[in-house]
């Protein structure tokens, strides 16, 4: 068991994830069309700038959005978003292993940066369920279902960093590592985790008021 | 007027309804992070001393979301406490907005279509226990 969870599960669960994620672009396209008329009409060409307009256009476009309505959630889901991407994949003892295996690897930080940017992350998983439990818009909305995917988010971290500070037996941490990343890869395209695709998707190609870009798609 | 509580609730109908928007309706439902980042745009909540019941993730849960969760094998009573949710709770102003970019409103209209197919709807002469707003 615990050779197929480092050795095969590996494979399958990254071949679960690139294909699922796969699957649900080709399935967006497909259910989505182009529109024949997008907003505006015409390409309307903005006036020069001095940078200290541009500076005070930038916070003043902030007026509308949730940094006004609710800056510690903006700030602290930012963080979490950002440093969910940014650890594992500058992380010394990922690209160690990726280096052994595949002779390529990617810049890494160093090692205490890594260990407390961590413990950030754990931070903001334990704001997250703070909200869920101590909020009644959130409470009213959450089941157990909310929590199992908290769970799954913070399980690689936790175990991650009680890994390389060698908490409890290694081998039984390390193990639990693994299996935390191959549940976090397969559950990603199945699950409400799947907004790590579906924010570009939904936010960039269809059109609405909140629409990044042009928005040139609608639903079919 | 017609009749709203004589009439069986039609589950097929229901069911062939839900299947024919599951692929758009059930992917905002899946995607949906529960996160209630929503809720602060939507006017009604803010006017109604931030009741959770107003938060427009909360009626796309517990109005289209129920009918999925149980597959359109719902019965009348239900049906009657979603047509407070989806015609009291919203007024469908298209003001709500989410992170992820899912569109509640046409969440709240297909539920809105479901309703009225079981012939339940507000009626104007209704007495009502409170308001409508």
């Amino acid at each position: 068991m615990i050779d197929f969870i480092r050795g095969q599960l590996i494979s399958i669960s990254l071949i679960i994830f690139i294909l699922g994620l796969i699957y649900q672009v080709i399935q967006f396209f497909r259910l989505t069309k182009k529109k024949e008329w997008v907003y505006p009409p015409v390409e309307v060409k903005s006036e020069k700038k001095t940078a200290g307009k541009w500076v005070s256009l930038c916070l003043a476009s902030l007026n509308g959005t949730m940094w006004k309505t609710d800056p510690q959630m903006t700030v602290m889901t930012s963080i979490f978003h950002v440093l969910l991407i940014a650890v594992p994949i500058f992380l010394l003892g990922h690209n160690m292993l990726l280096h052994q295996s595949w002779a390529v690897s990617l810049w890494s930080l160093p090692e205490s940066v890594t260990d407390i940017l961590t413990l950030v992350v754990v931070i903001c998983v334990a704001f997250f369920l703070a909200r869920r439990l101590f909020l009644a818009r959130v409470r009213a909305i959450t089941g157990l279902y909310d929590y199992v995917i908290l769970l799954i988010a913070l399980a690689p971290f936790l175990t991650g960093y009680l890994a390389y500070r060698q908490w409890f037996n290694y081998d039984t941490v390390i193990t639990l590592h693994i299996l935390a990343g191959e549940v976090m890869l397969i559950t990603i395209p199945f699950t409400k985790l799947g907004h790590m695709l579906f924010f570009f998707l939904y936010r960039f190609f269809i059109g609405s008021e909140y629409s990044f870009a042009k928005g040139a798609r609608a639903w079919s | 007027m017609p009749n709203q509580e004589v009439k069986p609730v039609d589950t097929k109908r229901i069911k062939e309804m839900l299947d024919r928007r599951k692929a758009k309706m059930k992917r905002y439902l899946s995607y949906c992070a529960h996160c209630s980042l929503c809720a602060e745009s939507c006017f009604l909540y803010t006017e109604h001393h931030k009741d959770p019941q107003y938060m427009p993730s909360y009626k796309a849960i517990n109005s289209l979301g129920k009918l999925y969760r149980k597959r359109g094998k719902v019965d009348r009573k239900l049906l009657t406490e979603m047509k407070g949710i989806v015609w009291r709770n919203c007024v469908l102003c298209g003001r709500c907005y989410c992170p992820i970019g899912i569109h509640i409103p046409s969440m709240i209209s297909f539920a809105r279509t479901i309703l009225r197919s079981q012939d339940i709807y507000p009626q104007l002469d209704e007495v009502s226990s409170e308001s409508w707003l």
